[in-house]
């Protein structure tokens, strides 16, 4: 089938943006024939559902794609969403969507794996499988058909695409996927059906099989990330991708608990690598993929206990080379002397920090523990260090928050724009930019703000106006994101099991792409909401009971609801909680639920 | 310590599905297989430095080379059999390098000195393509002249300027080959299925161009003849 595949294939290239996307031929790509597991192994192919250049960044797919691949009955491919004027083609010319490695048809595969980064690409994961030729409901597959799981960061309130998917994992993916795979091939093998298969699955930590109902599933942990080795030869791409570079995952969780962020509770505890594993891996996946930079990547990773050690001993290995080291992710208060001078060492890329609200009273009520002072200390020693851009994330609509919250962000970025510029030169002053980027606030489950409502869409868009008018008129660019875009994503983010029609019918009225801003269309949306009988100003504008079930109660992040209830009271009251991994315990529970425990790996965190 | 004292001409092909990388692509894929063989590469003074390299004229997107080049400076010398074999290690095979050696450190660079290009155009269709290409070619060739349309916009070319030498056409298994001959000017040159296509509609033939391959780059002498690069 493969060469089949490639010939029809071949003639669309000419006519498509980016040919590269589709032909495979990569560096440490799995060479499938050669492996020679091919013909009696288990086959996987891992989805992303965005185009090849957005997949190719993200980490879980090439761990778990390292992870599949290492099994020696196995073997592991990759497929990303084609661009519209691809899957246009494809389909005109009756091509099924193919996995990159070896040109063979996906629903030939055992089992695809589709990873769920955010809402917006649900209407995706249906192109996937359409263009697939795979059933899209779970209900309509036959035993021929692939296992489709899922898994990701939406896969902790799963309902919204429940009806899709055979069977999702909960939480940290590496294990699991494994688990699934050696179930899933050992009951094929034993000739069991696909619905004793679903029944097998079950069993598996983690798995969650949405057609056998809303059944409690707690999420899969990692406990220690100190076994297990980064994939030091991921797949190095030909196109030029998000986040071209090495990858090392220094840190996973992160305990800042900011009250809006469902990373900060979904991800805990804490699980930092030792600095000796770092500086290996990333020396070695330099080595094994030729790219010229190497990023420190976890949601927050000044935190860890050992990264002024980690950015020295790099900043001494790389020091004269053309190779250079970057941190995407600093906090306003982690760019100390020491560190601004060993990163300044480096390339220096635009420093981005998130303040999220303008005034102290809001981001107290957030839990973003970031102070204007130290803000602008920061802002004044990277321009004092060489840097000449800033960019500054701020949310409308977060809850309890007033004009004077709104107002606040553009008198905060004034500052920061006074105290860069002071910092810099005098002949220089006309080189410092200051970007403001504005979004509207989510709800998501399982964070201490899940019961809020969204502010409706023309309160936020009043609110934005209000902001435009009140910046500097000159030195700062402000953009939003769009304020219809956060609404949908509300309503897939908190919708139940009915809100897969709404999908499948905005699928099937065009959408798809619909993070790319100029694919999205809001009254595609509307209507599909519409004919679907989905309600969505109900789902997304509409407070909850913190004491009703909600749609993803039955998945548990470890996290009590609880605690979850007491942060929602604390930020009405303007109190802040600490970080446990600095000031102790603040009792969140996932230790006790979950069995596991933060992982400092320098002792202490300071 | 990162001077550049040597001068490495790395030969290349791009072949199969990798034809579709374009040159930016090619670029950044050659560069990362030499981090990869740990050649000791020089690299440029100041505030971002990078990897001296030059590469020879870019291929268009979909067209394949057999011998594609760039020059490498790097700050020890390696013996070029070694270089060759450790980039050939880490390279896949599509566009695998297969020829390398030292010129002289101030020799001119790939995309001043190759000035002409060999391709080989493969012709789908059937067994009176070959015959009907040849009266075609030899008609463009006599009129002087091809106008070719390229994004909308026309381009003239003199065929004497234009083409190194008379178009050749081969039988072959369904079709035909046609070796074309290029010069690349200053202001651009012809692209060889250019003038096939031409070609074929002029012959009102049903056959297609099914691939394009630059053979080898080469340096043109003023006595017309040319030399290895």
């Amino acid at each position: 089938m493969a060469d089949q595949v490639r010939d029809a294939v071949v003639p669309l290239l000419p006519g498509v943006e980016r040919p590269s996307r589709y032909v495979d031929g990569e560096w440490n790509a799995a060479l499938t024939e050669k492996a020679g597991k091919r013909a009696a192994g288990y086959r996987a192919v891992l989805a992303y559902p965005d185009v090849y250049d957005v997949g190719m960044a993200n980490q879980a797919v090439q761990i778990l794609y390292a992870r599949l691949n290492a099994l020696d009955w196995a073997t592991c491919e990759r497929v990303f969403v084609p661009w519209t004027d691809m899957a246009d083609a494809m389909r005109r010319e009756s091509v099924p969507l193919y996995a990159l490695e070896s040109f063979d048809p996906v629903r030939e595969f055992d089992l695809v794996g589709i990873t769920l980064p955010h809402e917006l690409t649900y209407t995706n994961v249906l192109e996937l499988l359409d263009l697939a030729m795979i059933p899209l409901h779970a209900n309509e597959r036959g035993d021929d058909d692939p296992l489709v799981v899922g898994g990701g960061p939406c896969a902790y309130n799963p309902e919204p695409v429940a009806a899709f998917f055979d069977a999702i994992v909960i939480g940290d993916g590496e294990d699991a996927i494994v688990d699934v795979a050696t179930a899933h091939r050992r009951m094929k093998e034993a000739g069991a059906t696909r619905e004793e298969i679903l029944e097998g699955l079950r069993s598996i930590p983690g798995v969650y099989v949405p057609s056998h109902g809303r059944i409690r599933t707690v999420r899969r942990a990692v406990a220690d990330l100190r076994g297990y080795r980064a994939p030091v030869c991921p797949v190095v791409p030909y196109a030029d991708v998000v986040h071209d570079r090495v990858t090392v995952e220094v840190t996973r969780g992160c305990a800042r608990g900011c009250r809006f962020c469902q990373a900060g509770m979904i991800y805990r505890p804490i699980r930092e690598r030792a600095a000796d594993d770092i500086v290996r891996d990333a020396m070695a996946a330099l080595r094994c993929t030729g790219y010229d930079e190497v990023s420190l990547t976890s949601l927050s990773t000044a935190d860890h206990s050992q990264f002024v050690e980690v950015l020295r001993r790099l900043g001494r290995r790389l020091h004269g080379t053309d190779v250079t080291l970057s941190v995407p992710s600093l906090r306003a208060d982690a760019l100390t002397p020491d560190v601004a001078r060993l990163l300044g060492a480096a390339k220096r890329t635009g420093l981005t920090l998130a303040p999220e609200a303008g005034t102290q009273r809001l981001r107290d009520a957030i839990n973003k523990n970031v102070t204007e002072d130290g803000l602008l200390d920061t802002v004044r020693r990277a321009f004092g260090n060489g840097w000449r851009r800033v960019k500054l994330y701020f949310m409308i609509g977060l809850p309890t928050e007033t004009e004077e919250d709104v107002l606040a962000i553009a008198s905060l970025a004034a500052r920061v724009l006074e105290a860069a510029r002071d910092s810099v030169p005098s002949k220089e002053r006309g080189s410092v930019r200051v970007a403001v980027s504005v979004s509207t606030f989510v709800p998501k489950p399982h964070t201490p703000f899940q019961w809020e409502a969204q502010v409706p869409l023309d309160e936020v868009k009043r609110r934005q106006a209000l902001l435009q008018g009140a910046m500097p008129r000159r030195g700062v660019e402000l953009s939003y994101h769009d304020a219809e875009t956060s609404f949908v994503e509300a309503v897939l983010a908190r919708g139940g099991r009915e809100v897969a029609g709404a999908v499948e019918e905005a699928w099937r009225r065009g959408a798809r792409f619909d993070a790319w801003s100029e694919q999205f269309s809001f009254g595609r949306w509307l209507e599909a909401f519409e004919s679907a009988g989905v309600d969505a100003h109900a789902i997304a504008n509409r407070e909850r009971d913190p004491f009703d079930e909600l749609p993803w109660s039955h998945i548990e992040s470890g996290v009590s609801t609880a605690y979850l209830r007491m942060e929602r009271q604390r930020a009405y009251a303007g109190e802040t909680t600490p970080d446990c991994t600095f000031a102790g315990c603040t009792g969140c529970g996932v230790c006790g639920a979950l069995g596991v425990s933060n992982v400092i790996a320098g002792g202490v965190r300071v | 310590m990162s001077e550049p004292r040597f001068r490495l001409r790395v030969t290349y092909r791009k072949t199969g599905m990798l034809r579709f990388l374009s040159h930016l692509e090619t670029v950044r894929a050659c560069e990362r297989s030499i981090r990869r063989a740990g050649l000791p590469y020089a690299v440029t003074h100041g505030f971002n430095p990078h990897m001296r390299i030059a590469f020879g004229p870019a291929l268009p997107v979909g067209t394949a080379g057999l011998a594609e080049m760039y020059d490498l400076w790097v700050t020890q010398h390696v013996p070029a059999t070694e270089a060759l074999a450790r980039l050939a290690a880490v390279t896949r095979e599509e566009i695998r390098p297969h020829a390398a050696r030292y010129v002289p450190l101030h020799a001119p660079s790939l995309a001043a000195a190759a000035d002409v290009a060999h391709y080989e155009v493969v012709v789908s269709g059937n067994a009176e393509v070959p015959e009907a290409l040849r009266r075609a070619l030899d008609s463009i060739v006599a009129s002087g002249e091809l106008t070719v349309e390229h994004k909308g916009t026309q381009k003239v070319f003199e065929i004497a300027a234009t083409l190194l030498k008379e178009p050749v056409v081969r039988s072959s298994d369904g079709g035909a080959v046609v070796e074309v001959a290029t010069r690349m000017g200053e202001k651009g040159s012809l692209r060889p299925d250019a003038l096939v296509k031409a070609a074929l509609s002029l012959a009102d033939e049903d056959a297609v161009v099914a691939s394009v391959t630059r053979v080898r780059l080469a340096a043109s002498s003023h006595d017309g003849s040319e030399s290895s690069l």
